[in-house]
């Protein structure tokens, strides 16, 4: 059987997916070399078409639609890799131990999770945005919020799974104390559901975000992708640049998430990538 | 014998070429699609103010009064009125001939109803309209007296059946006028009848056999549409689907393509009775905007015609003080600093240095936020625009944007802001619209869309007190002069664009917008070619 690292790498999509991601972090980080003025400065005239003074055009104020490209990866980025942690640290914490308590804990615990669950959650972020005002640290609260559930109940499956097992028991019977037997024993054998349920989940956060700001109700004052989308809706039929430029980026990074995960759950589970 | 029919051919051909064509072109007939965005919450304009509700009802009502494009009385209900000299009686005398939907006669009872039982007491401008309305005198069914306290020449301006609806009693005077069951079944004199409201979907209004006005309205039905998105409102409008629509219903970057259109027009008249301003509001109570030089600094540094061509694409022109130049023929527009010089950022710049706040190492003088009026996008694209502005003279503004109920607690309870947009409408006369704005009587806190800039002079409040009871309008336009002046200097609301919504009409509808509250008027007089 080949190790992970071949398994994984070697997969021609996985590679693909890493690529584009690396280059987005890339151009992310150096944002502020790649495009030192501020994304919302007014550079030009409105409706400049692509290819000319500008390689991708300016938009309605006349503002560098490269520009906000770059710096809209690094706000799309970070909104979503934090939310995504909140969110996976989050829901691992409720989900381990709902399931390693089980009981009482499990029933309040999992029926407050359920609650969460019945809300569309689309619909639940644009209510915490509008109760908590637009801002980049609220967006991170709002798609966290509405994304756990499913990390504790991945989270919870898996520890149920694992603590009947002799070296939890073992482990009891050493006198290790709770928080040391899940953190040490337990979690560390949830870790590959985890990773895989996470890495999709920053692709989700990456579309969440891009909603909200397509509606209004993203960061006013960072550049995004989805606040691109959401300036530039209006003027589809005149200036499909607007729309197209960072639609492109959105559908490729989402993308390309989507292939590293599925590469991960491959190269995790390599039986069930057989079946 | 054969003289005699030419003769007669003759003089029917005289007659054609005088009054022909348009009794030829005005053959009744025909629905009209009105869209309107978006639906009204409710169908009772006597209570609310909110700007759909109008555009329907104010085909049902009348009012006691009409206005031409120069803001001119015109007879509607009432044949005639005479103000007493001391301005403190206003007798209308009424038409004898009018006819509720429901078959009551309409009589001066009814007046005095409306103004004294509804209007004066429940009607969010109402209240100030008829603030100095004492008591209408009713000596008999088609005569009605309005008794004041104080002369009140502005309002005579309020009197449409937009703003001033006329209610039968004998409906309305029945039962709470705040949960009225007529409330969305609306019952008046006018043009068009009530016939059916299709929730989410539509506004059935059919002609009104017995209307006064003798032989109008001219259409069959009035279909009003609500349409929830706005690019299928455009095609709508393209496609013929619908006929008519105004007031930002149909996104300002389509407009022009529309208006390019064989069979559309557009037409920015119609609002002369509205006159939108937009508008930045500072704080002028929270340092450094305590500071005259600061304020002026700002409306220096923001460019109105970037602002009206990429924002409002070209639906505007430069505000050059509180009062609309959509009052320049009755006398009363004035314009105050020229804040759109070429030099103006210099200018800015040169007020900031003076007020003591230089330029640090990172080009920034101060920072601020700035608030949006959570109205849309344009709205957002304008505080992006103020931003760079501001930038340009060393002022770092970060933008918030939050929902309608925290913005205007903000502004006009907490008074927890620096500086924000806002839109305001002059209304038919700045008693009702401008003073408002930076009278010391309209700090109010929990009140909205009043003096949120808590800014006010005794000289400023005087003139105010002085123009609201002069009836002569030269002396009033003497008297809004100095104000525009002296509030210009003070800058406590930035005067931004005179915003100039477009309406749009299909040509196969000819005299649609025929008067200063356009989709706001009755369409009495609209026909199909």
């Amino acid at each position: 059987m080949r190790s992970f690292r071949q398994r994984f790498l070697g997969n021609p999509r996985v590679a693909l997916g890493l690529a584009w991601l690396g280059l987005v972090v890339a151009v992310a980080l150096l944002a502020d070399v790649l495009a030192p003025k501020d994304p919302f400065a007014i550079v030009g005239a409105p409706f400049a078409p692509p290819a000319g003074d500008f390689v991708l055009g300016t938009d309605s104020l006349g503002r560098d639609v490269a520009a906000g490209l770059i710096h809209g990866a690094r706000t799309t980025m970070l909104i979503a890799v934090l939310s995504t942690l909140a969110a996976v640290g989050f829901g691992a914490i409720v989900g381990a131990v709902t399931g390693y308590y089980g009981k009482l804990v499990d029933d309040v615990l999992m029926r407050t999770t359920e609650f969460f669950q019945t809300i569309p959650s689309f619909l639940f972020a644009i209510v915490l945005i509008a109760i908590l005002s637009p801002s980049a640290v609220n967006l991170v609260i709002a798609i966290a919020t509405v994304s756990w559930p499913p990390i504790a109940r991945v989270v919870r499956g898996e520890v149920l799974a694992v603590r009947s097992r002799e070296f939890v028991q073992a482990a009891v019977v050493a006198g290790q104390r709770d928080s040391a037997i899940l953190v040490t024993q337990v979690l560390p054998n949830t870790l590959s559901p985890l990773i895989v349920t996470g890495s999709l989940l920053v692709a989700t956060a990456i579309l969440f975000e891009s909603a909200l700001s397509f509606l209004g109700l993203g960061a006013p004052n960072q550049m995004s992708w989805g606040f691109m989308i959401g300036a530039g809706r209006s003027f589809m039929r005149e200036a499909w640049w607007l729309v197209m430029v960072p639609g492109v980026a959105i559908l490729l990074t989402v993308l390309a998430i989507n292939l590293v995960g599925e590469g991960l759950n491959d190269a995790l589970n390599p039986r069930l990538a057989d079946l | 014998m054969h003289r005699i029919p030419f003769a007669m051919a003759s003089a029917a051909i005289a007659v054609a070429l005088f009054a022909g064509p348009s009794a030829l072109a005005q053959k009744p007939g025909g629905t009209l699609v009105q869209i309107t965005q978006p639906e009204p919450p409710n169908l009772a304009p006597y209570i609310s103010t909110s700007g759909p509700i109008g555009q329907v009802t104010a085909k049902v009502f009348d009012g006691l009064l009409d206005y031409d494009f120069d803001l001119k009385p015109k007879p509607a209900l009432a044949e005639s009125f005479t103000v007493a000299p001391d301005g403190k009686t206003v007798t209308f005398k009424l038409r004898k001939d009018v006819k509720f939907h429901d078959g009551k006669p309409f009589t001066s009872a009814d007046v005095r109803f409306t103004i004294m039982d509804v209007l004066k007491t429940n009607h969010p401008r109402g209240i100030a309209t008829f603030k100095e309305v004492t008591a209408v005198e009713t000596p008999d069914p088609h005569t009605a007296v309005f008794k004041l306290a104080t002369p009140a020449p502005y309002m005579m301006m309020a009197l449409s059946g937009y703003e001033s609806p006329i209610l039968p009693k004998h409906v309305y005077g029945v039962g709470d006028i705040k949960t009225h069951a007529k409330a969305n079944e609306p019952v008046g004199t006018g043009p068009f009848r009530f016939v059916e409201w299709r929730r989410g979907e539509f506004v059935r209004l059919d002609k009104n056999k017995d209307y006064w006005r003798a032989g109008q309205p001219y259409l069959d039905r009035i279909v009003v549409r609500f349409i929830a998105d706005a690019s299928t409102r455009t095609a709508a409008l393209e496609k013929g689907e619908a006929h008519v629509a105004g007031f930002g219903a149909v996104p300002y970057n389509d407009v022009k393509k529309l208006g390019a259109l064989p069979s559309l027009e557009v037409t920015t008249k119609g609002y002369e009775m509205i006159s939108p301003i937009v508008e930045l509001v500072i704080n002028t109570r929270k340092p450094p905007f305590d500071n005259q030089k600061v304020r002026q600094a700002v409306s220096y540094a923001v460019d109105r015609k970037f602002v009206i061509d990429n924002v409002w694409f070209g639906f505007g022109k430069p505000a050059m003080g509180p009062i609309s130049s959509n009052f320049a023929p009755s006398g009363l527009y004035a314009a105050g600093i020229d804040f759109t010089v070429a030099d103006r950022i210099e200018r800015a710049n040169k007020l900031l240095d003076e007020a003591g706040f230089p330029k640090k190492a990172d080009g920034f003088r101060f920072e601020i936020v700035h608030d949006i009026t959570p109205y849309g996008e344009e709205w957002q694209r304008f505080g992006e625009a103020v931003q760079q502005a501001l930038a340009q003279v060393g002022i770092k503004a970060t933008l918030r944007y939050e929902d309608v109920a925290k913005w205007l607690k903000r502004l006009y309870t907490d008074y927890d802001y620096f500086i924000s947009s806002n839109f305001l409408y002059n209304l038919a006369d700045p008693v009702l619209g401008v003073h408002r704005g930076f009278h010391s009587d309209r700090i109010k806190p929990g009140t909205v869309f009043v003096n949120g800039a808590r800014w006010s002079t005794p000289e400023t409040d005087a003139l105010m007190d002085k123009a609201t009871v002069e009836a002569d309008a030269a002396k009033r336009s003497v008297l809004y002069k100095d104000l525009v002046q002296k509030v210009s200097e003070g800058s406590p609301v930035i005067y931004v664009l005179e915003l100039q919504f477009p309406t749009i009409v299909n040509k196969q509808f000819r005299n649609v917008i025929t008067g200063p509250l356009g989709i706001y008027g009755n369409f009495a007089t609209a026909y199909r070619q």
